[in-house]
């Protein structure tokens, strides 16, 4: 009798497991279901944002995979260069859509709001002032190719538009510099890079033509106190990790003033130029790519003088 | 060896109910799925193998030749044709009588029948073994798994393969026992190396299973010993059924063997989003098949698979173990686990080529859920539950609750079986949390079918993203969208940009930023409030 009745008790336990385990699932499946924020919360939270928003505000989204929710309540208030920065640079007040207790920063906001599970959180920023941006400004440059030769200038025109696609690389925009049409990836201007950790960057695209430079020059650039540059290559060049490195150098009025080696592993990365000791307040800067074998450099780069850091 | 029970017409009469009745809900739910990626491309190859068939009956001798064999079959030709004939011989049927209310439904009949008769297989599998309560479980419990649920609309290799290797095990494990299977294992094998390459495992576990079984049977003095006939059969009519279901091989026959073989051996690597990381090259981790697998599939079923095996453990006793005098038999359960394991353990291989969909692993669920048949009526019978009210509802109850999450699972996962997640994961947000794979193959876009035709009444130009050209034809045969909306080469030019969301597609969603100015979708599909599909309309549009 003993013997059966431990028996019946370990059966009982086993039926009783299985039960449980299909009821969790049974449950678990309509809460997780009903825990999904409706259209209604996330207008509500995308409405309190906007209410307040600023244009030196960031809108951000957490976790990172309702940021296409996000964009598609707020996109409007967010520029390509807001939507894919190189980093805060610029900004006062970070906003924060989030649901699922995800979030961006580990420090307490300033303000918190929930609407049906979209949580608004917002913080202020001490971040350095950007004083010229050089991608915004793109366009002022004046771009060559330059060759043993001489140098080549390279037009700014409206151009066939590219058709997009996985492994396409980033879109060139509608009107670039065009530098050689014979070879289509040779041209410059303002995209948006998917960079190693595949995050959005705008940015100018500078590809390399070899061991000559391409080379963009803007005139009458104000300094400020230092010029922070960013560089990266396309995720699908990049992520093999078995291609030469691309030298970016940058000239202050005809000075070498900084060199950013870009080696495939570095991801979206930079140097900062001091240019505070400078005894110049504007002057043209220039951005020279180079690389010992161009194949699959899609190389972009992003930079701006700044001051600061700023504060609200 | 008499160690399994005869199937009764009865039986059969399960069986069929089984097919039957999951064949009529695949085609009741097919046209809210758009054809796959894939699907387009073995759509175009049955085309093509139609318009050969139909060469063939009209004019054989030019059909056998090579020019004609080469025009035909020259497209896919790195999968084998018994599927695609299949599909090409629904199509031809559909072209001559319209069986069908559409196109694409042509075109997957034959894959949803290989679902079926994979139900029908399962439970007669089961049957042979255990209480027929058992085998009907185990083949619901499939039946109900959401993915197993989506691969089974298509036209596509993976249900068929695992209908196919389940059907070479149970006649292999038949003809152990009975002669009269020997030529039945050598042609189910010869239609699962037509059907795919996941069949070449076959031979390897089977001489595993069978070197077990004779090595038992010698420690235990047997006289009589299981025959080895079935491998001269898998040997000969399994290659001679490859060659002769596949006219491309009929010329150059040796050459283009090896290409086949070394095309699967040295596949293309697909970008697949794993915990976070988007493996584009291996290593792929170990453990992506089992994760995938606890993630996939009702909880509830795996723990019965669980308990299965363990109730049926003494059954796995190593041969060694075996004494003088004692009782043998096919040892079933050694053959299962080989059918479970060896899929898993194929991808998880390192130097596996990386795929990730469950599907590649798919034929060791019908042996999986076997387990779980024995796990139910051995947690039943342990519990006594017929004993306790002297009826048998209790137990069928009991079995209906543990299918209960699967079939509410597959449901919901209903038409996004790609992005489905079991809660163990979270569901899908907890799956988006995680870092896992989102969808593949672009079909996702016949959700927006009703979206982009409202959105577009006078026509325009959709960018299809993911989704084929092919698939996007067949949406409109199929009537799901209209044919003024065509699909646009270039974002450019189109009216809408679609973008499938998957991390290492985030470059197409920049590049839409780029070309239309703007970061804002203008509609977001979602699947339990993760994002799917971004569409981005063209301001100059």
């Amino acid at each position: 009798m003993a013997e059966a009745g431990r028996k019946l008790s370990l059966a009982a336990w086993a039926w009783v497991l299985i039960a449980g385990l299909a009821v969790f699932e049974l449950v678990a499946h309509p809460l997780i279901h009903a825990a999904t924020p409706s259209d209604e919360s996330w207008e509500a939270a995308s409405a309190f944002v906007r209410a307040r928003y600023r244009p030196t505000d960031r809108i951000v989204a957490a976790p990172s995979w309702v940021d296409p929710i996000v964009r598609s309540h707020l996109g409007d208030l967010l520029s390509l260069r807001i939507a894919a920065p190189s980093d805060l640079a610029g900004t006062d007040r970070v906003w924060e859509l989030g649901i699922r207790g995800a979030t961006r920063r580990d420090e307490p906001p300033a303000l918190e709001e929930d609407f049906g599970g979209v949580r608004v959180r917002m913080w202020p920023v001490s971040t350095d002032e950007v004083v010229y941006d050089f991608v915004e400004e793109v366009q002022r440059a004046q771009v060559e190719l330059v060759s043993a030769d001489g140098s080549q200038v390279c037009p700014w025109m409206s151009a066939r538009p590219a058709r997009g696609g996985l492994g396409h690389g980033p879109m060139p925009p509608p009107e670039h510099f065009v530098c050689d049409p014979r070879r289509p990836w040779l041209w410059v201007g303002a995209t948006v890079l998917a960079d190693l950790e595949l995050q959005p960057r705008r940015c100018i695209w500078q590809h390399p033509a070899g061991t000559d430079p391409v080379r963009v020059t803007f005139p009458d650039v104000p300094l400020g106190e230092r010029l922070v540059i960013h560089g990266g290559i396309d995720y699908n060049s990049e992520r093999r990790r078995v291609h030469g490195p691309v030298t970016l150098r940058v000239w202050i009025d005809d000075r070498l003033a900084g060199e950013l080696v870009h080696q495939d592993g570095d991801g979206w990365s930079g140097i900062e130029i001091d240019t505070s000791e400078l005894d110049v307040r504007r002057a043209a800067v220039r951005f020279e790519t180079t690389a010992p074998d161009p194949r699959a450099r899609l190389f972009c780069w992003a930079a701006s003088t700044r001051e600061g850091p700023s504060n609200e | 060896m008499s160690d399994a029970r005869a199937l009764k017409g009865r039986d059969h009469l399960i069986g069929a109910g089984l097919c039957i009745a999951y064949v009529l809900l695949l085609v009741a739910t097919a046209p809210d799925l758009a054809m796959s990626r894939d699907e387009s491309f073995y759509v175009h190859a049955a085309k093509d193998y139609a318009a050969w068939l139909a060469q063939f009956f009209s004019d054989p001798l030019s059909a056998l030749g090579r020019e004609s064999i080469d025009r035909a079959w020259a497209y896919n030709w790195e999968h084998p044709a018994w599927m695609k004939l299949s599909f090409a011989s629904s199509w031809l049927a559909q072209k001559h009588f319209g069986l069908f209310p559409n196109e694409s439904l042509a075109f997957r009949f034959p894959g949803m029948l290989t679902a079926g008769l994979l139900l029908w297989l399962i439970y007669a599998g089961g049957a042979s073994l255990m209480r027929r309560q058992g085998a009907f479980f185990a083949a619901l419990a499939f039946a109900l798994m959401p993915r197993v649920f989506y691969h089974s609309h298509l036209a596509c290799f993976d249900i068929p393969i695992a209908f196919f290797v389940t059907l070479t095990a149970y006649t292999y494990w038949r003809a152990l026992a009975d002669r009269r299977w020997v030529p039945v294992v050598g042609l189910a094998f010869g239609l699962a190396l037509a059907t795919k390459h996941n069949s070449w495992m076959l031979p390897g576990i089977f001489l595993i299973h069978f070197l077990w079984v004779r090595r038992d049977e010698a420690r235990a003095d047997r006289i009589e010993r299981s025959s080895v006939a079935w491998l001269p059969s898998m040997l000969t009519l399994g290659p001679l059924m490859l060659v002769g279901t596949w006219p491309w091989l009929w010329h150059d026959t040796w050459s283009r063997l090896l290409a086949y073989v070394s095309f699967h051996l040295r596949h293309v690597h697909y970008t697949y989003e794993y915990l976070g990381v988007s493996y584009f090259e291996p290593p792929f981790p170990v453990s992506v098949p089992f994760v995938m697998t606890l993630f996939t599939v009702s909880l509830t079923v795996l723990a019965l698979s669980l308990i299965g095996l363990y109730h049926r453990r003494a059954e796995l006793r190593p041969p060694w173990r075996t004494k003088s005098g004692d009782m043998t038999g096919r040892k079933t359960e050694v053959l299962w686990l080989g059918c479970v394991l060896a899929p898993l353990l194929a991808i998880a291989l390192p130097s596996s080529p990386i795929f990730g969909g469950t599907k590649h692993w798919i034929a060791a669920y019908p042996f999986l859920v076997l387990f779980a048949g024995w796990g139910l009526l051995a947690v039943i019978e342990r519990a006594e539950l017929e004993l306790w009210t002297g009826r048998r509802w209790p137990s069928w109850a009991f079995a209906a609750l543990c299918l209960l999450p699967g079939a509410a699972e597959t449901a919901h996962s209903h038409p996004f079986g790609l992005s489905h997640y079991t809660p163990l994961a979270g569901g899908v947000p907890g799956a988006a949390d995680l870092g896992m794979n989102r969808q593949f193959w672009g079909f996702t876009t016949g959700s927006l079918a009703k979206w982009i035709t409202e959105k577009l009444p006078e026509g325009g130009s959709v960018w299809i993203c993911d989704t084929t050209s092919g698939s996007w034809a067949m949406m409109q045969r199929d009537g799901l969208i209209p044919s003024n909306i065509r699909p646009a080469s270039s974002m450019s030019s189109a009216d809408i940009v679609l973008v499938h969301h998957e991390p290492h597609f985030n470059e197409v969603d920049y590049q839409a930023w780029v070309a239309y100015g703007s970061v804002q979708p203008v509609f977001v599909l979602r699947y339990d409030g993760v994002p799917i599909i971004s569409v981005y309309e063209n301001p100059d549009a």
